[in-house]
């Protein structure tokens, strides 16, 4: 295997997604590396949720190829899966389960000897050590998020795909997922986020990828992007305080008008 | 690149099954109508009893047990859970999705175990029911693959709809069917051609194999073709339930 190729965790080529005749995702490419904490942008109705689906096998896509640590993902899905934590944007565990029984399944399903020390630290973590008995059901928005991040990365994954991970946190709960999204990039693996505050795309995205009506438009970095668009008429005209912002730019990309 | 682990099938079994257990148990109190109604049938037929035999009313009380285990049990739990989106995160995780599924009908054949020892029991305790061993044994066995045609006929249900709720009144109307029909039908009171009709029905063949299974010595040509049927029905369900049934409600 070529340096190259073991320096990219995911890569996402030619994607199509198409739900009976509507074309959701056309021709995305991408590649996230190793230490990289990869943003993907879009307004709503982009394509970002089906380009993860994509990416995770719970959609079949029409054509293209997603390789996930070196594993094909239609044709390896099991291992593909294994090497890729996963943070859905609208899902749930059965809400009679008590926390540390949603840790000890999850942990069972990945293969993870949970011991009860483990567990207590993981908890602790998440600030929920309290709560291990309560049941998921019982807990707020944001905590019920808590849990399911931290299980999106129980088993150490070399890629970490998470839609949305910060919507409904309070600024605490937030910061701390940043830090926690840090340290997985220190550790050499890979990070997926979606998110729509522009803010967070530029205070942890190492490079951003900003989609719209299934298309990649650009690929950058955050600066990259500024610099490159910071004399555009278009974003001159959505700029405020005479300051651009990585806002300015994204809107200026994808257009003014609010998506249906 | 490091080496890619995945689990073994019996671990992740072992946790699906766990999770899937301790989540029936949470939920005891909404089972209570799977056992109710065939003690109840058992309970204020005791009269029958002594008309129409032991295996008759057994048959009949554990028929609706099952039903009520394949059409609510089941049906219900796959479309909350598939609604809340709770499979959907169980398929991104290494486990085939295979094993998702079988950890839910293992959870269901064990409730049939437990409604046909639960009926035993009462059989026993308050109409002095008893059956040979091997009538005991059969039974059990003959139990299982009567409600696999429920749980199949629920498969088919939450293959078709999505909608939790539609899945939840659908699933009743077909049980108040499978009971009215039964009872009525079954006993000739709508006439022969219903009767006639009834013996054939899931429900009817049903009944049949489990009543042979309890008198062994009874079993006849009849019965086995019964079963035969049985299989059939349980083979056509399934494959419309698996064929039409989607991860999500998206
Ligand atoms: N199961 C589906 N069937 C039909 N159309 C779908 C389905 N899922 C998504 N779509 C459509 O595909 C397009 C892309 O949806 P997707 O969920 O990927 O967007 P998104 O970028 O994640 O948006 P958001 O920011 O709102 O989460 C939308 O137009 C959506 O209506
Ligand atoms: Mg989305």
């Amino acid at each position: 295997m070529d340096n190259n190729q073991s320096e990219s965790i995911l890569k996402v080529s030619d994607l199509c997604v198409q739900y009976g005749i509507f074309k959701a995702v056309k021709e995305v490419s991408f590649d996230v590396r190793k230490g990289e904490i990869f943003g993907l942008l879009g307004p709503n109705g982009a394509g970002k949720t089906s380009t993860l689906s994509a990416i995770e096998g719970l959609i079949e896509y029409q054509s293209g190829t997603v390789i996930v640590d070196g594993h094909n993902a239609k044709e390896k899905p099991l291992y593909a899966r294994a090497a890729m934590g996963v943070q859905l944007q609208s899902t749930s565990f059965q809400p009679e389960l008590k926390v540390s029984e949603i840790l000890q399944l999850f942990a069972g399903i990945y293969g993870v000897k949970l011991t009860n020390e483990k567990l207590t630290a993981i908890l602790k973590d998440i600030s929920l050590e309290d709560a291990a008995g309560k049941r998921f059901g019982q807990l707020s928005g944001g905590q019920q998020q808590r849990v399911s991040l931290v299980i999106s990365t129980i088993h150490n994954p070399r890629l970490v795909l998470l839609d949305e991970p910060t919507t409904g946190l309070d600024p605490q709960s937030r910061r701390q997922l940043w830090e926690r999204i840090e340290a997985i990039r220190e550790r050499g693996h890979a990070v997926v986020l979606t998110t729509h505050s522009m803010e967070e795309a530029e205070s942890v995205c190492d490079r951003i990828g900003i989609i719209d009506h299934g298309k990649v438009i650009t690929i950058d970095t955050p600066q990259a992007l500024i610099e490159k668009h910071k004399n555009d008429p278009e974003v001159i005209a959505v700029s405020r305080k005479g300051r651009v912002t990585l806002e300015d730019v994204f809107i200026a990309l994808t257009g003014k008008e609010v998506r249906a | 690149m490091e080496e890619t682990i995945i689990p073994k099938t019996s671990t992740v079994l072992a946790a699906l099954l766990k999770a899937d257990f301790t989540t029936l148990w949470r939920n005891r109190r909404a089972v209570v109508m799977v056992f109710l109604v065939p003690i109840v049938i058992l309970v204020s037929w005791k009269d029958l009893v002594a008309k129409m035999g032991a295996a008759f009313a057994l048959s009949n009380s554990l028929t609706y047990g099952l039903i009520a285990i394949g059409l609510m049990g089941y049906t219900n739990s796959i479309a909350r859970d598939r609604d809340k989106g709770i499979f959907q995160r169980l398929r991104v995780a290494p486990a085939p999705n295979w094993t998702i599924m079988m950890s839910r009908i293992f959870v269901q054949l064990s409730m049939i175990a437990l409604v046909t020892t639960a009926i035993f029991v009462v059989g026993y305790d308050y109409d002095k029911i008893t059956l040979t061993p091997t009538g005991y044994a059969l039974t059990y066995l003959t139990a299982i693959v009567g409600g696999a045609v429920y749980l199949a006929l629920g498969q088919v249900i939450v293959g078709l709809i999505k909608n939790p709720e539609t899945v939840n009144s659908t699933s009743r109307l077909v049980y108040f069917t499978f009971v009215i029909v039964g009872m009525f039908g079954g006993m000739g009171m709508l006439g022969k051609q219903v009767e006639q009709m009834t013996q054939w029905s899931p429900y009817g063949t049903v009944k049949t194999i489990m009543a042979a299974g309890m008198v062994p010595g009874s079993w006849t040509m009849d019965t086995t073709n019964a079963l035969l049927v049985t299989l059939g029905y349980t083979l056509v369900f399934a494959v419309i339930g698996i064929k039409n049934f989607k991860w999500n409600t998206k």
